[in-house]
């Protein structure tokens, strides 16, 4: 495979309403390449490891831009950046999983163009997927991560299914804890899922890991305030405290009466292609005391299931410890 | 490139096309370049569904710049080999360095991964326009200086840019919001610590 | 008393590099320059069957394809600048393409079909020395040296390869942590009886070890732009010295030396990885020529990764004896070296290291040094010493504990000092003063006040540490070349590079101080050859304080002794009855008679010969000479080699404290102090001596603890390419409140007292950084460099992480 680094040249639209942006996506289908921040994009475009005709630009839609506070919660564009997120107030007060969330994706200058449509949409960081290998991701019939001699310490825990590409975004997992609905658009009409839905696997789909198809946008994440002003727990432990993707992380949002839990929703990322839930911990405390003693308890039970490869044994405690300290903090 | 083996081995590298945005086995237009004009729709910019015009002006240090530039075109490329400003380092190319950083609306990006036909309309800063007409440098310039800041100096131009945008809109920072202000900009030589400096000097914490 | 050793200056091109002025090689553009780019090797090991061009020739743009044919032949264990038969590592370059812009560069490398066949490969060292392990090379595995090793980033020269397994039982003992007995190695050294050693111990201490290679990564992806006029080749290039790598370019170029004008007023960072004219120089002087056009030849992040060069890597077994009253009494090292494509290791200097720690009474080293398909190893920051350091670190606290003694009196008990040797030769040292540095460590970081602190609080637990980096700081021998002009300016001619350390600048200091020049009267003529530079050493890290503040003081020596001349031959009376002061030299008994400097240069050309330049030393080098030549009748020349007497190799030493607090839920911690004092003789640069001694410790965390290379072992594709794969440490990643010092006595043997610090830095901060790891987890080791997140995770959860597999380039 040969190293480039200069774009490739292609087509380049730059629509300033949605509805030209679902014309273009619609007409342009599997041939057009959305860009938001264009920060995951470029890489796949310099490498040539991907190719697409044409570049659909959504940079300049402003109403896909900004934060709008609803009757029930708050509407966030899909093509607000990071740092608007993490900076903005009515986050920072009322949902501070998010903004923390955000505040701790790759760079400052990432964060900066880098939108949260973008970030929860951004494919996986597999190195042999990102190499340009023909994997079962690419199309091909092998996964080269999944054998006792691949190099699998970034990889999934749970639920793979011929590819263990784990998910790589640090604010999907808030949104989820959040039970955030993302709001789909085409020229065929509207149409939301859940965060959790939105989200999919290998099993389900081994060549996306969201539920978008061609010809759709995602345009905006609506947060409900079921869990406004909860009890919020984020944690994101990678190698470098910068640029790095998590090795895990961990968003948890309690609600919290008379120091007992009232329910919770606690979930970690990088250990399976999407956002895992952990339901059964938070059955488990449910009621009980939010307190090292509880988190203790259950920690273990956090990575019921879990399938380790030949060297990503350490997500298993880690992903214990961090669901452990989301609960005794 | 293309290429075969004789004998099988475990690695199927660009094995025969099997999905759509894969490039493998995909003959590209590699052309293009030359012959760019070719590649567009007609031009109808008003309906927002045509392709982008090649020929832009781009405000970048207060001049309205007209320039030629190519549809996926970068603006680190535009700067340093269409505008002949090559104080905009490529330490990377793929926004993992910072050595490219500039001020777009005053906010610093990475312009490897800005799109030229992203920062239409909108004000771009870069190194060069960083000192004053007439030619004063800019207080963290001078700062980084008397900190003897820079090593290779190839991140340098990266550094002043967060820097200078950090104390736009905090004029007093601590040593820790300046390192958090200014980690998206690696410094292979480990020169932070004086950077740093350089900041809370160029603020007037140091004297 | 000193006017300039010792006090702060700006370098000249410090204002240069914060307006983005300064220019790198990447920066020049030439009318008529057309863009190269390199194709490279897909696989780790192959044979190249043919090549096919022919579609990429046809496209509209493509000016030229530049291939090994267009080369002379470099047979192994040379590393070609590109591949001819056979391909031995991902990354490999092949070919170039040229074409009008690098868009059509690039997607014509996509048209381009080669055919290969595979060969079997391998990116484990240990694997190769395995009965049936596969080679990296068609003629064998191991590098074997049939001449004396030269210098650090030397070219390898006089080698050849040879193929060779260990019995499986010496496989099977150093994978267990065992002396390998019966395994063959190609270096060996010993002094002493090590058995007698080890009979006096009182504790033993027997580690295997494993330290991974991992890329320089300077942030300029070495570009070159070359182009020819009038025979001569205009080449502006990135390197580490302005002067040591012309004559080899040259000779690349097949042009005289005084044809090549080579241009590099600034590099983007060497680390080591840019010392000598690398290979890839070749393309782009010769693909110019042939094309007669310029050629800017720029490579990407990931290519740089590929031929940027990388720390070998190492695999090894130490045993340590210690006497009950502190004393190594013993050691006994082996190590296999990962020499990845181009097979050289430095796993001597890790055993030269290890004497300078120990000063052990009795050693004994073993090395080999074995190909993998993996990138090209070079010299990186401290090769070998560093490395070495960060494992050796925990190992010396656990022989410290074995006989109950603090870390740093162990360390204050055995380390090197003004009579003490280094290296299997036991070679003396022009000075050492690393106890003095290890009391001065202990009081400014607080050893005592910290080691009495509570070390757990809550999931946090504290550690503290104490580590010493050393390598060789100084050479001797390079010329020295100054000139007094008729404007009366001093002018300092360097072929000192310009890779971001300013030594380049400190060393003119030594000509200033020596003159009694003003600074602000000095002139650093330097950047491109055509300023007529002097043959310099190679910068590589440490050694150019040393080096050429000396050569440079001889320059001003002969400088005044010719002031002197021409003043007595004008003024009356004896050379000796002269001084110099305010730019002037006049009687010592009558200062009103005597000339300015700008008088003395005006009769210095009037005189001529060695006055002004005319005729010249025999000794000097023949770089120089052609300096001196292009000099010559332009003022006072002072000239000279340096040859001040003198023997002994001056030691840069380094002495590292660190604290931690790492979080036993995570395995994530925080660096709370890291204190680093210098043994470095008179400091020369203060305010750049902070900046060198932090920047290290930014790549000691980078050793310990994040950088290694990944490679598939199934298909030996390399995982860390890039610069967030590779993990260079960010702004959050180290302590920002380092404190910095030096003992700051003058070395004897330099007139201006200094000597090199830019190697150590790093290898104290690696060993303090391990050895604060090791204690804050109860003196667990784990013999690793680096020891990563998982690695801690996994031992903290009590999930065995073994170092005995000694894998290296895999998890």
């Amino acid at each position: 495979m040969p190293s480039h680094d200069v774009m490739p040249n292609m087509e380049l639209y730059q629509p300033v309403q949605v509805e030209d942006a679902l014309a273009l996506a619609d007409r342009l289908a599997d041939r057009g390449w959305l860009v938001g921040g264009g920060q995951d994009t470029y890489g796949w475009l310099k490498d040539r490891a991907k190719v697409a005709d044409a570049m659909i630009d959504l940079s300049a839609i402003e109403s896909l831009r900004g934060v709008r506070e609803t009757s029930d919660g708050i509407e966030i564009g899909a093509l607000t950046t990071l740092s608007e997120v993490a900076n903005n107030s009515v986050i920072q007060a009322q949902y501070s999983l998010l903004s923390q969330a955000a505040s701790v994706v790759a760079s400052p200058q990432i964060r900066n163009i880098g939108t949260l449509g973008g970030n929860v949409s951004q494919d996986v960081r597999c190195w042999y997927y990102r190499r340009g290998l023909s994997c079962y991701r690419a199309g091909g019939n092998l996964c080269y991560a999944d054998t006792p001699q691949g190099m699998n310490r970034e990889h999934s825990l749970f639920e793979t299914s011929r590819c263990v590409a784990a998910s790589p975004s640090d604010t999907a997992p808030a949104l989820v804890a959040l039970d955030a609905t993302m709001v789909i658009r085409s020229v065929n009409g509207e149409r939301t899922l859940a965060a959790e839905d939105y989200f999919v696997g290998p099993a389900n789909d081994i060549e996306n890991t969201t539920a978008l198809r061609p010809g759709e946008i995602l345009t905006t994440v609506r947060i409900p305030n079921t869990w406004a002003n909860a009890t919020f727990y984020f944690e994101k432990v990678a190698d470098r405290n910068v640029w790095d993707f998590s090795l895990v992380n961990v968003a948890a949002a309690f609600k919290v009466s008379a120091g007992n839990v009232e329910d919770s929703r606690i979930v970690c990322g990088a250990v399976q292609c999407t956002p895992r839930r952990v339901t059964n911990v938070e059955n488990a405390i449910r009621g009980q005391a939010k307190n090292a003693v509880t988190a203790e308890s259950v920690a273990t039970m956090a990575t019921d299931g879990a399938r380790a490869l030949a060297h990503n044994g350490f997500k298993i405690p880690l992903m214990q410890n961090l669901v452990k300290r989301a609960i005794s903090a | 490139m293309h290429f075969n083996t004789t004998k099988n081995g475990a690695m199927s590298v660009n094995s025969k096309l099997t999905r759509r945005r894969f490039i493998k086995g995909v003959i590209f237009s590699g052309a293009a370049a030359t012959t760019g004009t070719g590649i567009y729709l007609a031009a109808n910019a008003q309906s927002g569904q045509s392709a982008a015009e090649r020929l832009v002006t781009l405000n970048i240090n207060g001049r309205n710049r007209p320039v030629d530039v190519l549809p996926t075109e970068t603006l680190a490329y535009t700067l340093r080999y269409k505008l002949d400003m090559t104080g905009t380092k490529i330490g990377c190319n793929r926004g993992e360095c910072g050595a490219c950083t500039v001020l777009i609306d005053g906010v610093p990006n990475y312009s490897c991964s800005v799109l030229s036909h992203n920062v239409k309309g909108k004000a771009v800063v870069s190194i060069e326009g960083v000192k004053a007409a007439d030619g004063t440098l800019h207080a963290v310039q001078q700062a980084f200086i008397a900190e003897n800041a820079p090593q290779c100096g190839f991140c340098t131009p990266g550094q002043v840019m967060s820097a200078v945008a950090l104390l736009n809109s905090n004029p007093r920072p601590t040593k820790e919001e300046a390192a958090a202000a200014m980690s998206g900009n690696l410094c292979r030589c480990g020169a932070y610590e004086h950077y740093l400096n350089g900041v809370l000097r160029a603020s007037g914490q140091l004297a | 008393m000193s006017t300039h050793i010792g006090f702060d200056f700006i370098p000249p091109d410090v204002p240069g590099k914060v307006t983005g002025e300064i220019k790198y090689a990447e920066d020049y553009k030439r009318e008529g320059m057309v863009f190269a780019r390199l194709l490279t090797s897909p696989l780790p090991s192959g044979r190249v069957v043919s090549i096919d061009t022919s579609e990429a020739l046809r496209m509209d743009g493509v000016v030229g394809v530049f291939t090994a044919d267009d080369l002379p032949p470099v047979a192994p264990p040379g590393n070609p600048a590109l591949a001819s038969e056979y391909v031995t590592y991902v990354g490999q370059p092949i070919l170039a393409v040229a074409a009008i812009t690098e868009e059509i560069a690039e997607s014509a490398i996509d048209k381009i079909r080669i055919d290969f066949e595979r060969r079997d490969f391998v990116v484990d060292p240990i694997e190769s020395l395995t009965p049936g392990g596969s080679n990296a090379y068609p003629e064998g595995n191991v590098l074997v040296r049939t001449r004396e090793e030269g210098p650090e980033g030397a070219p390898i020269v006089g080698a050849e390869i040879r193929d060779i397994k260990w019995p499986q039982s010496a496989i099977d003992a150093i994978k267990s942590g065992k002396e390998p007995v019966g395994g063959e190695f190609t270096t060996e050294w010993a002094f002493g009886d090590i058995d007698a050693g080890f009979a006096d111990a009182a504790a033993i201490i027997e580690e295997p070890f494993v330290t991974i290679g991992y890329p320089h990564h300077s942030l300029e992806a070495r570009t070159g732009m070359a182009y020819w006029e009038n025979g001569k080749c205009y080449f502006h290039g990135s390197s580490q010295s302005q002067s040591a790598n012309n004559a080899g370019l040259a000779r690349m170029l097949n042009i005289d030396l005084a044809d090549l004008v080579f241009i590099n007023e600034a590099t983007g960072g060497g680390f080591g990885s840019k010392i000598g004219p690398y290979p890839f120089m070749a393309i782009t002087g010769n693909f110019s020529r042939v094309l007669n056009r310029p050629v800017q030849l720029r490579i990407t992040r990931e290519q740089e990764f590929y031929i940027g060069s990388a720390r070998s890597g190492m695999q090894g077994w130490i045993k340590i004896g210690v006497k009950e009253n502190g004393k190594v009494s013993a050691v006994d090292l082996v190590i296999v070296n990962d020499g990845g494509a181009t097979g050289g290791g430095s796993g001597n200097s890790s055993a030269q290291h290890v004497t300078v720690a120990y000063q052990p009474e009795n050693m004994r080293y073993r090395g080999i040094s074995v190909y993998t398909n993996t990138t090209p190893r070079g010299a990186q920051r401290g090769p070998g010493q560093n490395e070495m350091a960060a494992v050796l670190a925990p190992m010396t606290d656990k022989a410290a504990a074995a006989i109950n003694m603090d870390r740093v009196a162990f360390r204050r008990r055995n380390v090197l000092d003004s009579n003490g040797f280094q290296g299997g030769s036991q070679g003396p040292v022009t000075s050492a003063f690393v106890r003095e540095a290890l009391d001065q460590g202990k009081r400014v970081f607080g050893w005592d006040e910290k080691l009495a602190l509570p070390k757990q609080n809550g999931s946090k637990v504290r550690g503290i540490g104490v580590g010493i980096g050393y390598h060789g700081a100084g050479g001797r021998g390079y010329d020295g070349l100054v000139r007094i002009a008729p404007d009366g300016k001093l002018y300092i001619h360097s072929g000192v590079g310009n890779l971001g350390t300013y030594s380049y600048a400190g060393t003119c200091r030594a000509a200033a101080e020596a003159l009694k020049m003003p600074w602000d009267r000095c002139e650093i003529m330097r950047g491109r050859s055509d300023n007529h530079l002097p043959h310099s050493s190679g910068q590589g890290g440490s050694n150019t304080i040393f080096t050429h503040t000396r050569t440079n003081w001889v320059a001003a020596q002969d400088a005044i002794t010719k002031l002197k001349e021409i003043a007595a031959a004008d003024l009356g009376g004896s050379a000796d009855d002269y001084e110099i002061g305010d730019e002037r030299v006049y009687q010592s008994a009558d200062s009103s008679k005597g000339l300015s400097y700008a008088q003395a240069a005006q009769r210095a050309m009037e005189l001529g010969g060695k006055y002004s330049g005319q005729e010249y030393p025999d000794d000097i080098n023949p770089l120089t000479q052609l300096a001196v030549q292009g000099l010559a009748g332009t003022g006072l020349i002072g000239v000279s080699k340096d040859n001040i007497p003198g023997q002994g190799q001056p030691p840069g030493v380094i002495v590292g404290f660190c604290e931690i607090e790492m979080d036993k839920d995570t395995g994530k911690y925080e660096v709370l102090d890291y204190t680093a004092i210098a043994d470095c003789g008179t400091v020369v640069h203060p305010k750049n001596f902070d900046n060198a001694m932090r920047g290290g410790g930014v790549w000691g965390i980078g050793l310990a603890a994040l950088e290694r290379h990944v490679y598939d072992p199934q298909n030996g594709l390399p995982a860390n390419t890039g610069l967030y794969q590779s993990k260079p440490p960010t702004y959050l990643d180290v302590n920002l409140n380092t404190k910095v010092g030096a003992v700051n006595i003058p070395d004897p043997q330099n007139p201006t007292g200094g000597r090199g610090i830019g190697e150590p830095t790093q290898g104290a901060s690696a060993a303090a950084l391990a050895s604060a790891i090791s204690d804050a987890l109860d003196g667990h080791l784990f013999n690793t460099a680096p020891t990563t997140t998982d690695m801690i995770i996994n031992h903290l959860a009590g999930n065995t992480y073994s170092t005995k597999s000694l894998k290296t380039n895999t998890f």
